[in-house]
């Protein structure tokens, strides 16, 4: 049996009582954190408060090699985790499809994901999200600048009227050739980077929300222009920021009055 | 005033006068008579001092001058000349003789109008003379034929006029075939560039005796051949030199008949630059523009123990000054001009005042410059690449004996790097193992011998690896290459590329760095369909990527990692990690996820890469070794030993003929079996024979080698010992 565990948005306690209560009864509990982490902890403490031994794998022993996973959970009960939930952004699909053409038992545990935390953060609508898209840093894509697909994909749910949630990218250290090599720190976007670039190869009178350690008990919730949100700061990682398309009038009043955006730049609060 | 100032002034004047430059090289096959004749020259036109008649300059040179004075070994040298009434300034870059050193040769071609074509009376027109005229002609370059020691003639071989005539007629008609095969097919070149005696275009002489005539020096002098004869049979030298000197005849036939930079850079520009011609850029160098955009060639990269590197080229438009900051082509920044000046002599004169247009230039300050590339001040498309002239096919390992010499070796390697792009080198900091490669095994010898001997670094070198391709031998099925996290996917196939496209890049005539249509142009003519030309996305090496695709969404940004893929599987072939060449691969379809964190370098990469490796093994991928076009010079009891030595070495002996009192063999063989020729063939003909080997391309490795072959290279490289289960076919 191949579980799916994920682990919420911020620390060991993010994650949910039937998560934790899979995480104990695991045999063997692997996890990855290249695609994202808990800003909140360290792998240590899940171990510690959980009561288990956590192998992490990176990028290549989860694509290029799951056997190892797959085979261990031919005749035991598997964890799989990542932070977030594990189909959400992080999209570990393939894995499952995998474990089931071998005929594994699988079973999902959802966690708190950074979809759902923008909403609920920001006071933007879930129903009015378009596609989500995500931001990497100027090396990573292999081109200049603001990709040209991430600026299609907020003016193509802009001009429905729809939101963007743009993820920002996160490059583990030693985990990809362009990124921090093994043993530098890793290397998270900010927020004010998203907007600044956004502001730059794109639009800086534009409205953006900067949303700083969801899950967190002290999250940071900010809109202004993207040229002003390039210009401050938001702390710790990890950071978000989305981008609203037409706001309906509770979610301009929320944006005014929950993450302090001056009036004047919203375009439909008249 | 002192005579070095004087020339100087004389210089500086000439300078700004296009009319009277002459831009010019000497081509000749090696020991044809190059160096002799360029010492005589200079002498003659009073710029070095002479062994036999050093007084003028001993008079009124200082000391150090005079020293200075003697090395005129260097690459570079000018020279000014009176003819008719009218004085000029004559800049002569040096070509290096041996075929080995072919980038070399058009690099120096690409600066100069005019080429003076030397050849050895006795010997006549040799492998070499062919291939110089060839990359002259190619290049534009207009020639004037020299036929030297014909003093041989006379008193060694002591034939009569008429022998001697029909000597130098075979000569003239053997260059002539030469030039009027090349040129034939060159519609920009309409003036009748074959040599003729009664055109003045043909000198003879003797370089080494001094003396020199031709038709209008006969003219001039009243002399007739037979008085010619008669004094170099009594081996009066110095009077025939006296009478007819050598350096006037040449100089004169130099300023005749080789086209000044007014009149050649319109012609040339087009041919040599692949840039936009309605460009301003082109304008000014059509026109020699003083005041215009600045372009210069790098054609040569040389040292100097106090000024450091001094960049030497041409001056194709605008005027060079010091404190110009330049853009170098292929190089990101610019780089500041640190001083700029001309040749005299063999000597560097620095001038504050610039150098302009139409002249030769001797730079410093342009640190990332290396020989062949374009200096400009504003960005622009660069002179024709010009490392397809010669590959590398041969890399030896070379390493210091002593610790205390490593960094002054790595310097001394990346240095030589720069003065020769024929050559490559890859340094190892860590093992202290560094690679060089280049032409053959006589040009890495040499290489060797100048670290060690002009630099006194006494080096260790491993023993000649030659390198090898590997080329796909028919169209492939589709393949789909497939991302590690699965979300993306690449349809591809592979297929042998038409020789005609291959030699079309090579040439450099169809790049990624033209303009579109231009290049599409050149793919069309050599015989790539029309849909085909159209969907050109990326040229690597000589292989070329078609995007067949039609409207998939985000493939545009993910295209640079799908090159990058590309590239890599092409520089690391399959078979054992060699460069695959004449590959044409099409991308036929892609699926792409969504968002671009999913289809980033981690996954585009892996998956192009490795669905290129399977492509090329589907369209039966085989290893190419690198081949030599071999002629042997040998006396007629040593005919069997020396074709012997072809055959012998997986070689193919394509004809054998007489030619004076020699025999002739001409034949292929591999550049692995080439290695330790030079000895063999000593001691297999008594060290009678002449030789002569010029790269000829890559060859498909004969099967029942291949196996073996790709395993020694595995083995040597470190990778796996058993191929992939797919390649089958080997
Ligand atoms: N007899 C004779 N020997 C010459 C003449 N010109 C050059 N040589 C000799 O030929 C050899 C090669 O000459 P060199 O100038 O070094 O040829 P390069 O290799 O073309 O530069 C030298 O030994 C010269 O002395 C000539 O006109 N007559
Ligand atoms: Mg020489």
């Amino acid at each position: 049996m191949l579980t799916f565990i994920g682990l919420g948005l911020w620390n060991e306690r993010s994650v949910t009582v039937e998560g934790r209560e899979a995480l104990r009864v695991a045999d063997r509990v692997f996890a990855e954190f290249y695609t994202s982490r808990l800003a909140g902890t360290t792998v240590e403490a899940l171990e510690a408060h959980h009561g288990a031994d956590i192998e992490v794998r990176d990028r290549a022993g989860v694509e290029q090699d799951p056997s190892a996973i797959l085979d261990a959970a031919e005749d035991g009960e598997i964890a799989f985790c990542t932070a977030g939930d594990t189909m959400i952004s992080t999209t570990h699909v393939d894995l499952r499809v995998r474990a089931a053409e071998r005929s594994i038992d699988t079973r999902v545990i959802h966690g708190v994901t950074a979809q759902s935390a923008a909403s609920s953060l920001t006071g933007l609508q879930n129903y009015r999200f378009g596609k989500a898209v995500t931001l990497p840093f100027e090396y990573a894509h292999g081109a200049e600048g603001t990709p040209q697909s991430v600026i299609d994909g907020i003016e193509a749910n802009r001009e429905r009227g729809l939101h963007t949630l743009v993820y920002l990218d996160i490059k583990v250290a030693g985990s990809s050739p362009a990124g921090p090599a093994e043993g530098e720190s890793d290397e998270y976007m900010t927020a004010d980077h998203a907007a600044a670039a956004l502001a730059r190869d794109w639009d800086e009178d534009a409205v953006g929300v900067a949303v700083a350690r969801a899950g967190s008990p002290e999250p940071v919730v900010a809109a202004d222009a993207l040229g002003v949100l390039g210009e401050r700061e938001f702390g710790e990682p990890l950071h978000m920021l989305v981008i609203p398309g037409e706001l309906h009038h509770l979610e301009a009043e929320a944006l005014a009055t929950l993450a302090g955006c001056p009036r004047d730049v919203l375009p439909s609060f008249e | 005033m002192g005579r070095r100032k004087k020339i100087v002034q004389e210089c500086e004047e000439l300078m700004d006068e296009p009319e009277q430059i002459r831009n010019i090289a000497i081509a000749a096959h090696v020991d044809h008579g190059k160096t002799t004749l360029t010492d005589n020259l200079l002498a003659g036109a009073g710029m070095i001092a002479d062994a036999d008649e050093a007084t003028q300059l001993v008079m009124d040179t200082e000391e150090d001058e005079q020293e200075r004075g003697i090395t005129i070994d260097a690459a570079n040298v000018s020279m000014t000349h009176e003819y008719e009434d009218e004085n000029h300034l004559i800049n002569l870059i040096d070509t290096p003789g041996h075929v080995d050193f072919g980038g070399d040769v058009t690099r120096a071609m690409r600066a100069v109008d005019g080429a003076l074509v030397v050849v050895d009376a006795v010997e006549g027109a040799m492998p070499q003379t062919e291939t110089v005229v060839r990359q002259a002609l190619r290049e534009g370059v207009k020639p004037a034929l020299f036929i030297n020691k014909v003093d041989r003639l006379i008193s060694e071989l002591q034939e009569g006029p008429e022998e001697m005539q029909q000597r130098l007629q075979d000569v003239i008609a053997d260059v002539n075939e030469l030039i009027r095969g090349m040129t034939e097919e060159m519609d920009d070149i309409e003036e009748d560039w074959t040599v003729s005696v009664e055109e003045g275009t043909v000198g003879f002489g003797s370089a080494l005796y001094k003396w020199g005539v031709s038709l209008p020096s006969m003219q001039r002098t009243g002399m007739s051949f037979g008085d010619i004869i008669e004094l170099e049979q009594d081996h009066k030298r110095q009077e025939l030199h006296e009478r007819t000197p050598l350096s006037d005849v040449v100089l004169d036939m130099v300023a005749e008949h080789f086209p000044n930079p007014l009149k050649a850079q319109p012609f040339r520009v087009p041919r040599i630059w692949r840039g936009d011609d309605e460009s301003d850029i082109a304008e000014d160098m059509r026109t020699v523009n003083r005041d215009g955009d600045i372009v210069f060639m790098a054609t040569d990269i040389g040292m100097d123990p106090h000024a450091g590197e001094i960049v030497t080229g041409r001056v194709f438009s605008g005027t060079l000054e010091k404190g110009q900051e330049l853009y170098v082509s292929g190089t990101a920044g610019k780089n500041r001009v640190q001083s700029v000046g001309i040749y005299m002599g063999g000597e560097r004169e620095e001038l504050d005042r610039g150098v302009p247009a139409g002249n030769v230039a001797a730079v410093t300050g342009l640190k990332d410059a290396i020989a062949g590339s374009t200096v400009s001040d504003k960005e622009m498309t660069p002179f024709e690449s010009i490392e397809h002239i010669s590959e590398p096919v041969i890399t030896k390992s070379v390493e210091a004996k002593s610790m205390d010499d490593l960094p002054k070796l790595i310097k001394t390697l990346q240095q030589v790097a720069k003065e020769d792009p024929t050559i490559r080198v890859e340094i190892n900091e860590d093992t202290g193992e560094h690679l060089i490669s280049g032409q053959g095994e006589l040009h890495l010898e040499v290489i060797t011998q100048r670290i060690q001997k002009n630099q006194g670094i006494p080096v260790q070198t491993g023993e000649p690896i030659v390198v090898y391709r590997e080329q796909p031998q028919e169209a492939s099925r589709e393949v789909e290459g497939v991302s590690p996290n699965r979300h993306n996917k690449f349809y591809i196939t592979v297929e042998p590329m038409a020789d005609d496209i291959v030699e079309t890049i090579q040439r450099g005539e169809a790049s990624m760095s033209m303009p579109e249509l231009e290049r599409r142009e050149a793919l069309q003519d050599a015989g790539m369909d029309k849909d085909t030309s159209q969907n050109v996305e990326h040229i690597h090496g000589t292989n070329i990527l078609i995007d067949d695709t039609k409207g998939i969404q985000h493939l545009n940004e993910t295209m640079e990692l799908v090159i990058e893929g590309l590239e890599e599987a092409l520089d690391d072939g399959p078979l054992a990690a060699e460069p695959v060449q004449g590959a044409l691969l099409r991308l036929h379809d892609a699926r792409l996820h969504e968002d671009t964190i999913h289809r980033g370098p981690a996954q585009v990469i892996p998956a192009v890469r490795d669905a290129v490796h399977r492509a090329l093994i589907d369209g039966e991928v085989r290893l190419l070794e690198p081949i030599q076009d071999v002629r042997i010079d040998v006396p007629s009891e040593h005919m069997g030993n020396a074709s012997g030595e072809i055959q012998g070495r997986r070689g193919r002996v394509d004809d054998m003929y007489q030619e004076g009192d020699l025999m002739v063999i001409e034949g292929i063989a591999p550049v692995e079996e080439m290695i330790g020729f030079s000895s063999d063939i000593r001691s297999a003909t008594e060290g009678r024979a002449s030789w002569n080997t010029e790269n000829a391309g890559f060859r498909v490795l004969v099967d029942n080698l291949q196996r073996e072959k790709i395993m020694e290279i595995r083995e040597r490289k470190g990778m796996k010992l058993e191929l992939p289960q797919s390649i089958d076919y080997i």
